[in-house]
């Protein structure tokens, strides 16, 4: 056809495109010039693979593989490509256009389980398949893409399936980079709080280590009279044990705090992160006069997170109210704390203080980065809190509270709501 | 016989206030632990108890607090002030305040045997 021999004309000093299988007249120039790098596949092969697994009784291919998995290579030995366009060379840095060509095994060369995933698409009948892959090139390089499958319906030309490609490397780096940043920030914020509790971190180790030595002192002294009270001497040596343990566990909670670390998502129940993180401050609040009211939840549901961050989180709310109630007297000192369920599908908690709350005209600045009304106040423990907690697929409000004073509400998703971490 | 001296501990710590009961009783004198001044004060007679030993970060009552109310009560129970933290100040203070003895936390049985004795030995001259 004329026509099309007219668009196929290279042009310049680009890569030749691939001459496709041209069904219309123009659809040859129109695709070559898409942006997006795309092969045209002949999958008949499979599809008489499938035809025949089927025939014979084959109803689920994923089971099917996991005994032959060598079905795979055969599919992208089979399947072959017969088209590229000019993307797709581009992408593919390769030398010559003609590389492309051939067997589709080049294209899952590194993304073995997307050449499976999309065989199981392909038997199950699917339209599309999309999914993120890793790409070898040609010249070595290895890219990060957006590998989407059309396949062909009855009615169509069965010998055309469609693959794209988008490469998202650089996307995917930024964001990796930015939630480095975001760990950095958060530990930053953990160890500035660590900082601030240091004094009251000391007297807590102290005392289990006082009553260790004085436990020591005293079996000691038995030890020395003529009749020693071995048995007491026994119970003693025990207390030593037990004393010690608790300030392994104090060590071990600072050491939490302070370490940087790649999140572990857990199942977690929120009673338990709201006691530990209460262990972190109780000492801090005694020495202020500030009364602690505690309402945890019977039955609460669990919730799926980190439970370091979480508890960053309900420390960070904690210190904040403490450093609120400095500004009032000391009998009017409280902080309370409750967990709660809401509706089906949230649980979540609550500080509330009854210091002089926080004015109208702040309340909407406060998560916003570096705000803060302390003198040398860094003014990042909010934000860290909100990007926390919006991890999480939650949500944190500040409300005014009853008779004055500030509430922060955190709710997060119920463990029932199927929630993958990123 | 001279009665053996009973020595009251008000310790928040239930640790703490263990072992400084069972040291009290191995360098040879009575014990008996109170969780708070609230608790000591509910069983406190004058003459009952020949010291007190009490934590100065308490529940309720700082130390020195408890110790000016038993100036009322009670002036002649030596009072001996242990204290988790460093603080010189304080210390200063809780003497010039009247306390027998200003310890430090973690409390050496040595030192705390001799204050002990040295705070009895001036009750019974008083």
């Amino acid at each position: 056809m004329p026509g099309v021999q007219a668009a196929a004309a290279p042009l310049g000093a680009e890569p030749e495109p691939i001459g496709l299988e041209a069904g219309e007249y123009g659809r040859h120039s129109l695709i070559s010039s898409l942006p997006v790098p795309l092969w045209d596949v002949d999958a008949r092969a499979a599809s008489r693979i499938f035809d025949q697994l089927r025939a014979d009784g084959v109803t689920d291919l994923d089971d099917y593989l996991n005994e032959r998995p060598d079905l795979v290579d055969l599919a992208c030995e089979v399947v072959t490509v017969v088209g590229a366009n000019r993307g797709a060379v581009e992408l593919m840095g390769a030398a010559a256009p003609g590389v492309l060509l051939g067997p589709v095994r080049y294209l899952f060369a590194i993304a073995r389980d997307t050449g499976r995933r999309v065989m199981l698409a392909h038997f199950a009948g699917h339209r599309n398949h999309v999914e993120q892959a890793k790409i070898r090139t040609f010249d070595g390089r290895v890219r990060d893409v957006l590998f989407l499958v059309t396949f062909p319906v009855r009615g169509e030309q069965l010998d055309t399936t469609l693959i794209m490609m988008i490469d998202n490397t650089a996307q995917l780096d930024a964001e990796a980079r930015l939630r480095q940043v975001e760990a950095d920030l958060s530990h930053a914020a953990r160890l500035s709080t660590l900082g601030q509790m240091t004094a009251a971190i000391a007297h807590e180790i102290k005392q289990p280590l006082s009553a260790i030595l004085t436990n020591a002192e005293t079996s000691l002294r038995w030890l020395a009279k003529p009749d020693p009270n071995l048995a007491k001497i026994a119970q003693l040596v025990q207390r030593i044990a037990d004393s010690a343990q608790r300030g392994a566990d104090i060590i071990r909670r600072v050491q939490d705090m302070a370490g940087k670390r790649q999140p572990r998502h857990a199942r977690l129940d929120l009673n338990d992160v709201i006691r530990e993180a209460l262990n972190f401050v109780r000492h801090d609040c005694e020495e202020r006069s500030i009364r602690m009211q505690v309402d945890l939840a019977a039955d609460l549901p669990s919730t799926v997170g980190e439970r370091i961050q979480l508890q960053q989180v309900v420390v960070n709310l904690l210190v904040n109210s403490a450093q609120a109630l400095a500004a009032m007297p000391p009998d009017e000192r409280e902080i309370h704390v409750a967990t709660f369920r809401e509706g089906a599908e949230s649980v979540g908690f609550a500080v509330r203080d009854t210091g002089p709350g926080i004015p109208a005209y702040d309340l909407e600045r406060i998560f916003g980065g570096f705000f803060s009304t302390k003198e040398g106040g860094m003014g990042i423990g909010l934000t860290i809190c909100q990007s926390i907690v919006a991890a999480h697929g939650g949500a944190i409000t500040v409300l005014k509270a009853p008779g004055g004073g500030a509430e922060f509400r955190v709710a997060l998703p119920s463990h029932s709501i199927v929630w993958a971490p990123p | 016989m001279p009665s053996v001296p009973l020595i009251a501990i008000v310790e928040d710590d239930a640790a703490l206030r263990d072992a400084l009961a069972d040291l009290i009783e191995v360098l040879g004198f009575a014990a008996r632990a109170f969780d708070s001044s609230e608790s000591f004060l509910a069983v406190h007679v004058p003459g009952l108890f020949n010291c007190l030993i009490t934590d100065f970060n308490l529940l309720g009552e700082s130390g020195v607090q408890l110790r000016r109310r038993l100036q009322v009560l009670d002036p002649s129970l030596p009072v001996i002030i242990m204290s988790g933290q460093a603080d010189p100040l304080a210390c200063a203070w809780a003497l010039r305040d009247g306390a027998a003895a200003y310890l430090a936390k973690p409390v050496n049985a040595q030192v705390l045997l001799q204050r002990l004795n040295s705070a009895l030995g001036r009750a019974s001259r008083a």
